[in-house]
C-alpha cells in the first residue's frame, strides 16, 4: 500500500499582487518601503526597515516577543499588516531612550536582573510601556495578568515583575504629587 | 555585577541569528519535513516546487557529496531521508529560494509517494520488540535481592513522566557561506559549535579544519540546541557549498516544534523497601526512555536517569536498570537536568506512595535517609563534602517546617473544597560530564598592546551568563577593570575540539582555562616588570590596574606595564587547556568517579487546589540552595528562579501530546503551554546557603545552571497532597505533568468500598512514626 501525503496543489494560482510603497512613521522617523500587501508589521520591521530590535518568537500572535507601540497602544506585530499602520505612530525598542539615557524601564530591567537570553526582552519592556499607558495596573496582581501575554521561557519573571512594579509606582508617585 | 550584555538587550541591539544583516545573493532555505512517522520512501516529487516563483534548487539526499550522517554517540541519523522515513517532520528536502516566504510557499508544493510502515510510540512496546538504541544499563549497590527479606515494608508501583518542550523563544537557525578555498562559514544557533563541525564536515566529505562555526549568542538553548542544532547547520553549510551562495535558514515556530526533539518521556517501574523505622533499604528500579528516532544524546541521558536515580538519599542495595526505547518520535535530546529529573521523579514518587501506604508524611522518609558523608553512590564515588543534611536543616529551620505544615494542616480542617498541600524537595546533582573525555575546555587570551584584553572560549552564551562570569574571572586574575576585557564570539577558529555548554559545567571548565591563561599572561607580565624596574619579582602583583611591590603602588600600572612588554617582545597571548582533575568512570563495572563535586539544596513548596474545578496555584516555593562561593549572585538567582519555573511547568501544565501517528498534537503555544508571568509563585524564596564552594568550581562558585529545575518536582508532589487532603482514599498515580484535568479526574475517581492496600507488607509492622 502506498499512501500519498500533501495534497497535489497545482502552481496555477493567480499571481501575487505585487509589491506597493508603504510609509511607516516609526520612532518618530518616516520609512518608506517597498512592501507586499500581505507583510506583517513585524517583518517590515525587522526585514525591511532594518529594525531587528523587535523579535520573532512564534509569528502567531502567542509569545509577545514582536510587542511593539502603535499610537501608544502595544500590539503583537506579527498579527497586524504593515499597511494598515500607514499614518500611524510606532514605537519599537529602538525608540524608548537612547545610549547614555535609558528609557526608565530600561534602566528597571538592568537593575532587577530582569532578562537571561534577552530574546523576549524588547517585547516585555515595549509591552509593559502599553501597560502603563493604559493606566490599569497598579498592583502586582494586575502586572502579572496582564503582562502574562510576554512569554520568557529562561523565566526571569521575578525580575520582570519587579522591575514593572518599580516603574509603575513611580509613574503612580509622580501622578499623585 | 549585573549581565555584560544588559544594555545590549534592553535596547534590542544584541545581536541573535537572525538579525545578522543579510549578504547579497543569500538564498533563503525551507525544510520539506515527512509527513508520515515511519515509512519507505518510494518517491518524491519535486516538480511543482522546482517551478515555484524564486525556487533556486532543492537538494535531497542524493546532493550530499559526503556521508549522510550526523549521529553523535550512535551513527544512526540521517541529515535527509534516504530510503525510509523515522517520524513525522524528518527532514526530506531543503528547498533554496530567493526569499523565505517563497522558499515556503514552495515547500508546500512538494508530496511524497511514502510506503507506511508500523509505528511505535510506546517505549514499553519498542522494548518488548528489542528496538533498543544502546544495550540496556543497570547500576548495583549492595545486594537489593538478599535485603527484600530485611525489609518490614515494600512498595511497588509505576511512574510517568511526559515530554517537555524546549521553547527556546529563539527557534533553531543557521547561516552559512562558501569561503575561500572551498570551505564554508556558519553562524549557528547551537550549544554545540564543535558537534556542527565535526558533522558538517561529515556531509560535505572534507575536513574540519574547513568548516568554522561561531556563535554570538542564542536566545534560550536549555538543551534543544545541543546535538539538535546540528541538522539545520549542516543543512545551511550543504546549501552554500552546493550553490555557491550564502544561505540561511531559520526555522519557524511550527516547524521547529514538530522537526525537533525534546526531554524524554519516560515510563518506569520501582520497587522500594523500607525498615520499620523508615530507614530506605533496596530500590530497584526499571526505566524506559522514550528516545524517539535516533539515539540523539539518549544513551548519555539514559546514563545520567541511573546516576541520579536515588536522588539525594543513601539507599545501601540497588538495581537500576534502564533502558533506551527507539521509536517513531523525533529524537529526543538532552533539556536542562538531561535525565536526572526523570530519575528523581521515579524515587520521589516511590517514596510518596510508601507514605501514603504508610500514613506518614513524605518528608519524614526524605529526611531520615539523606545523604552523607563517607557513604557512596551507587556508581562507587564516594560521598564527600555533602550538604545534604545542611541544606535540610536551613531549610526546616528558615522555613518552620512543621509550623508550616501545621498551618496546612489548619488550613484544610476549616476550608472544605480549598486544599492545600506541602512538599518537601531535596536534590543532589553530580557536575561534570559523564563522559570523563568531554570534562576538558581551552581559552585563547590575547592582550592587546592598549591594554585591552580579548578572550575566546568554547562556552556559549545562551542566557546563563556565561560571558560575564568569564569576563569576571579574567579580569580578577589579571587584577584590571572588567571594562577592558571583551568576549569574543564562540569560534571554532579560534578554540577547537569544544565540548558543548551542557552539563552544568560550562562556566567551571571555561573558567579554569580563562584563569589558566590568564595567570601565565599575569606571570609573564610581572616577571617583565621585575627585569624593567629592577624590582624583586616575590611580592608584585597587580591590582585595580595598579602594580603593587610589596603592597605598595610601583612605578608602573597596566596600560603601562603593557607597553614597554611588547617592546620587550614578551608574548601577550596565551592559550590554555583544562581537564578536570581525578574524574574516571569504568563502564564495564558502572563504577567510578563522575563527578568533580555534587550540588544539594532543599526547597519547600506548596500548592493549593479547587476542588471545585480542580484547578491550583503554586502558591510559594521557599529553597535553600548551596552556591557555594557565588561572584554574580544576580546571574546565580536567576538560574534558580529560571530553572525552577521550568521545572514547575514540567510538572503541571507542559503536556507534550503525539497520537498514535506519531503526530505532534501540542504543536503551537495555545496548545502546548508554559508558564507565564501569572502563573510564577507568588512566593519565592531564594536563600544562599554559605558552603566552601570546591576546588573544582569556578572561583568556587559552584554550578547552577540544571540543578534548580528539579525543586520543580516539589511542586507535583505538593499538588498531591492537596489532592489527598480533599480525597484521602484517593492514591493518585505518579504520572506527570500534574494538569489541571487529571486532578480533577482524581478528586472524583469513583469510591471504593474498602481501601486495597497496595502494599504487600513482608512483615506485620506498624509504621506511625512522627516526631
Ligand atoms: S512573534 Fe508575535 S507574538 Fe510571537
Ligand atoms: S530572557 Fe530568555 S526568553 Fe526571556
Amino acid at each position: 500500500m502506498s499512501g500519498t501525503s500533501t495534497p497535489k496543489s497545482a502552481g496555477q494560482s493567480l499571481p501575487p499582487p505585487p509589491a506597493a510603497p508603504v510609509t511607516l512613521r516609526i520612532n518618530g522617523q518616516d520609512h518608506h518601503l517597498e512592501l507586499a500587501p500581505w507583510t506583517s508589521l513585524l517583518d517590515a520591521l525587522r526585514e525591511y526597515a532594518g529594525l531587528t530590535g523587535t523579535k520573532k518568537g512564534c509569528d502567531h500572535g502567542q509569545c509577545g516577543a514582536c510587542t511593539v507601540l502603535v499610537d501608544g497602544k502595544r500590539i503583537n506585530s506579527c498579527l497586524t499588516l504593515a499597511v494598515l499602520q500607514e499614518g500611524a505612530d510606532i514605537t519599537t525598542i529602538e525608540g524608548l531612550g537612547q545610549e547614555g539615557n535609558l528609557h526608565p524601564l530600561q534602566q528597571a530591567f538592568i537593575d532587577h536582573d530582569a532578562f537571561q537570553c534577552g530574546y523576549c526582552t524588547p517585547g516585555q519592556i515595549c509591552s509593559a510601556q502599553g501597560l502603563i499607558n493604559e493606566g490599569k495596573a497598579h498592583t502586582e496582581d494586575e502586572i502579572r495578568e496582564l503582562m502574562s501575554g510576554n512569554i520568557c521561557r529562561c523565566g526571569a519573571y521575578v525580575g520582570i515583575l519587579n522591575a514593572v512594579k518599580e516603574v509603575v509606582d513611580k509613574k503612580s508617585i509622580a501622578l499623585r504629587s | 555585577m549585573h549581565n555584560l550584555d544588559a544594555a545590549g538587550h534592553v535596547r534590542g541591539e544584541s545581536q541573535y541569528l537572525d538579525d545578522i544583516p543579510v549578504q547579497r545573493g543569500t538564498l533563503h532555505a525551507a525544510v520539506y519535513g515527512s509527513p508520515l512517522a515511519h515509512g519507505k520512501l518510494l518517491s518524491l516529487n519535486l516538480e511543482a516546487a522546482r517551478r515555484a516563483p524564486g525556487v533556486v534548487r532543492i537538494l535531497t539526499a542524493q546532493d550530499i557529496p559526503g556521508e549522510n550522517q550526523i549521529g553523535g554517540i550512535v551513527p544512526d541519523e540521517e541529515l535527509l531521508a534516504g530510503s525510509h522515513v523515522h517520524f513525522q517532520g524528518m527532514p526530506v528536502a531543503l528547498v533554496l529560494a530567493e526569499t523565505e516566504p517563497q522558499a515556503r510557499a514552495a515547500v508546500k508544493l512538494i508530496t511524497a509517494d511514502i510506503e507506511p510502515l508500523p509505528i511505535i510510540t510506546d517505549p514499553r512496546e519498542a522494548q518488548a520488540k528489542g528496538e533498543l538504541i544502546v544495550p540496556p544499563r543497570t547500576f548495583r549497590l549492595g545486594d537489593p535481592a538478599a535485603a527484600w527479606a530485611e525489609c518490614a515494608h515494600i512498595i511497588e508501583g509505576t511512574a510517568e513522566n511526559g515530554g517537555q518542550e524546549h521553547l527556546y523563544i529563539e527557534t533553531q537557525g543557521a547561516y552559512a557561506y562558501p569561503t575561500d578555498g572551498g570551505g564554508v562559514r556558519v553562524h549557528s544557533s547551537t550549544q554545540g559549535p564543535t558537534a556542527v563541525q565535526r558533522h558538517t564536515a561529515r556531509v560535505l566529505g572534507t575536513g574540519m579544519h574547513k568548516v568554522e562555526i561561531d556563535v554570538t549568542r542564542l536566545g534560550g538553548g536549555f538543551g534543544g540546541k545541543e546535538d539538535q542544532a546540528t541538522t539545520w547547520g549542516a543543512l545551511a553549510a550543504l546549501g552554500a557549498f552546493v550553490t555557491k551562495k550564502p544561505v540561511k535558514l531559520v526555522l519557524g515556530r511550527h516547524d521547529d516544534l514538530r522537526m525537533t526533539g525534546k526531554r524524554h518521556p519516560y515510563t518506569s517501574d520501582f520497587k522500594l523497601g523500607l525498615s520499620a523505622d523508615l530507614k530506605l533499604l533496596a530500590y530497584e528500579v526499571t526505566f524506559y526512555q522514550n528516545a524517539g528516532a535516533a539515539a540523539d544524546l539518549s544513551p548519555a541521558v539514559l546514563e545520567r536517569t541511573l546516576f541520579h536515580a536515588c536522588n539525594t538519599y543513601f539507599i545501601p542495595n540497588v538495581r537500576a536498570t534502564a533502558y533506551s526505547c527507539r521509536t517513531h518520535l523525533p529524537p529526543n535530546t538532552a533539556f536542562r537536568g538531561f535525565g536526572g529529573p526523570q530519575g528523581m521523579f521515579v524515587i520521589e514518587s516511590a517514596i510518596a506512595k510508601a507514605a501514603d501506604e504508610l500514613g506518614v508524611l513524605a518528608w519524614e522518609i526524605q529526611r531520615r535517609n539523606l545523604l552523607q558523608d563517607g557513604q557512596v553512590f551507587p556508581y562507587g564515588q564516594r560521598v564527600e563534602d555533602c550538604n545534604a543534611e545542611l541544606s535540610w536543616q536551613a531549610a526546616d529551620q528558615k522555613f518552620e517546617l512543621k509550623k508550616w505544615q501545621a498551618e496546612v494542616d489548619a488550613f484544610n480542617q476549616q476550608s472544605p473544597v480549598r486544599k492545600r498541600g506541602l512538599a518537601v524537595m531535596p536534590i543532589c546533582f553530580g557536575i561534570s560530564f559523564t563522559k570523563t573525555a568531554m570534562n576538558q575546555a581551552r581559552a585563547l587570551v590575547h592582550i592587546y598592546t592598549d591594554g585591552s584584553v580579548g578572550v575566546s572560549t568554547g562556552a556559549v552564551e545562551m542566557g546563563q551568563g556565561v560571558n560575564t562570569k568569564m569576563i569576571q574571572v579574567a579580569a580578577r586574575t589579571l587584577g584590571i577593570s572588567p571594562k577592558r576585557v571583551r568576549l569574543e564570539t564562540t569560534n571554532t577558529t579560534r578554540v577547537a575540539n569544544t565540548s558543548p555548554s551542557a552539563a552544568s559545567a560550562t562556566a567551571d571548565l571555561n573558567g579554569k582555562a580563562v584563569e589558566m591563561a590568564c595567570r601565565e599572561l599575569r606571570t609573564r607580565l610581572l616577571r617583565h616588570a621585575a627585569e624593567d624596574l629592577k624590582m624583586n619579582y616575590e611580592g608584585l602583583e597587580i591590582q585595580d590596574e595598579q602594580v603593587l611591590a610589596a603592597g605598595k603602588p610601583a612605578e608602573t600600572n597596566w596600560e603601562k606595564l603593557v607597553s614597554t612588554a611588547y617592546w620587550k617582545r614578551v608574548n601577550l597571548s596565551e592559550n590554555a587547556h583544562y581537564a578536570t582533575p581525578d574524574l574516571w568512570f569504568d563502564q564495564t563495572q558502572e563504577k567510578g568517579h563522575p563527578f568533580a563535586y555534587h550540588v544539594y539544596g532543599t526547597a519547600l513548596v506548596q500548592a493549593t487546589v479547587d476542588a471545585m474545578r480542580g484547578t491550583y496555584d503554586v502558591d510559594a516555593v521557599r529553597l535553600v540552595h548551596d552556591f557555594g562561593q557565588s561572584f554574580t549572585p544576580g546571574i546565580d538567582r536567576g538560574q534558580i528562579e529560571g530553572g525552577l519555573v521550568q521545572g514547575l511547568g514540567w510538572m503541571t501544565m507542559e503536556e507534550l501530546i503525539y497520537n498514535q501517528d506519531g503526530r505532534l498534537l501540542s504543536n503551537a503555544l495555545s496548545t502546548y503551554k508554559v508558564p507565564d508571568l501569572y502563573s510564577v509563585p507568588k512566593v519565592l524564596d531564594v536563600e544562599f546557603l554559605e558552603t566552601p564552594g570546591h576546588p573544582n568550581a569556578i572561583l568556587r562558585a559552584k554550578a547552577v545552571g540544571e540543578p534548580p529545575l528539579m525543586y520543580g518536582l516539589g511542586a507535583y508532589f505538593a499538588i498531591r497532597n492537596a489532592v489527598r487532603a480533599f480525597r484521602p482514599d484517593v492514591r493518585p498515580e505518579f504520572s506527570a505533568p500534574f494538569t489541571p484535568e487529571k486532578v480533577l479526574l482524581n478528586l472524583y475517581a469513583a469510591r471504593e468500598s474498602a481501601a486495597a492496600p497496595a502494599a504487600s507488607q513482608a512483615s506485620g509492622a506498624e509504621a506511625s512514626v512522627r516526631n
